[in-house]
């Protein structure tokens, strides 16, 4: 029908560990803000090659070329095999989304795309995201991801009771 | 060449597990930071907590790639907040909204454009930015082996994480359940 439940905490902790341990062997630490840089250095170097070259972010990452391109590109067809076989709905705009702001797909939309910037503006400043700092930094017992894992997460919590003031019973 | 159907491989993989671990629906991960339900963070911390002794175990045998990064004070911790303002208005981070846009979720396409916005803006100012807000207060990389010696670290890393997934279990709610 279409309620289909996701995993439980323990099988998804598990299949995580397997697939985050196959990338360590294979390849190194997992990251995905890394594949913003690299798509970007893709679409910016046939237009401008000066400017790509003069500036060190670009410098610092490989270009399409590269693991971290189709590392990306993998989990959107990841997500896609997942969606399509899954009896669930998926949503343009999230219920509890609609409970507090109507069901007006603009104001969604134009919300996740500042949400975009502000997650990607952050995590290059400092030098991941949640899979690149703090999975794989935590994983590699370093200090940078367990910080930036606890601050993350401390203050998305805020930001939800911020944003999200109607949810409980009836709502979630 | 390898490299390249092994990236798309593990990211076929990492972005299946995560949409069934519902990572990639936000009314999931807004349910996860109100605290109303723990699985999406408990499955999170108890993947590192697994993946640090499993990498121990690697290393051990001499096989993975390591690569710390360094931690400033300063960079980490902001850059941390703004990261942490633009997942709680959202619901997506930057690895999520991939797999999200993938199922077709037409919020997460929007993430992903703005991702790359964000990227745009901070590549234009690293110049600037990193040597005033990164490197002064930069520790380098510093690891809890540093501080706890070999197996010491690793084991300090899998308990504090393990009572973290019993305290998520305790105050975050369980719809699953009722």
């Amino acid at each position: 029908m279409n309620n289909e439940r996701y995993w439980g905490w323990v099988p998804t902790s598990i299949a995580l560990t397997g697939v985050i341990l196959f990338i360590f062997a294979t390849f190194g630490p997992p990251a995905s803000s890394s594949g913003f840089v690299t798509t970007l250095k893709g679409v910016l170097q046939p237009l401008s090659p000066e400017y790509v070259a003069g500036k060190e972010h670009y410098a610092m990452m490989p270009g399409p070329g590269s693991w971290l391109m189709t590392f990306v590109l993998g989990m959107a067809i990841g997500g896609f095999i997942g969606g399509r076989t899954m009896k669930k709905k998926i949503h343009d705009v999230p219920e509890i989304w609609v409970k507090n702001f109507g069901g007006s797909r603009k104001k969604r939309y134009i919300t996740t795309f500042i949400g975009g910037i502000l997650i990607l503006f952050g995590a290059r400043l400092a030098g991941g995201c949640t899979l690149g700092l703090f999975i794989s930094g935590s994983t590699q017992l370093a200090l940078s991801g367990l910080y930036f894992g606890i601050v993350i997460f401390a203050v998305a919590m805020i930001t939800a009771r911020i944003v999200y003031k109607k949810y409980g019973k009836g709502v979630l | 060449m390898d490299n390249l159907w092994l990236g798309l491989i593990s990211g076929v993989l990492f972005g299946f597990v995560i949409q069934r671990g519902g990572a990639t629906d936000a009314d999931e991960m807004v349910k996860a930071h109100l605290m109303a339900d723990g699985r999406v963070p408990k499955f999170m911390v108890a993947a590192v907590a697994l993946s640090a002794l499993g990498l121990f175990g690697l290393q051990s045998v001499g096989v993975g790639r390591v690569m710390v990064l360094p931690v400033s004070i300063v960079a980490t911790g902001l850059g941390a907040v703004i990261f942490g303002i633009g997942w709680g208005i959202s619901g997506y981070c930057p690895g999520t909204c991939w797999a999200a846009a993938g199922e077709g979720r037409m919020d997460a396409i929007f993430a992903l454009l703005g991702g790359l916005v964000g990227t745009l803006l901070f590549a234009q100012l690293h110049e600037t930015l990193i040597p005033l807000l990164y490197l002064p207060t930069s520790m380098g990389p510093v690891t809890l082996t540093d501080w706890f010696g070999e197996p010491g670290g690793v084991l300090a890393l899998f308990v504090v994480f393990s009572v973290a997934v019993w305290l998520i279990g305790l105050f975050w709610g369980s719809p699953a359940e009722e």
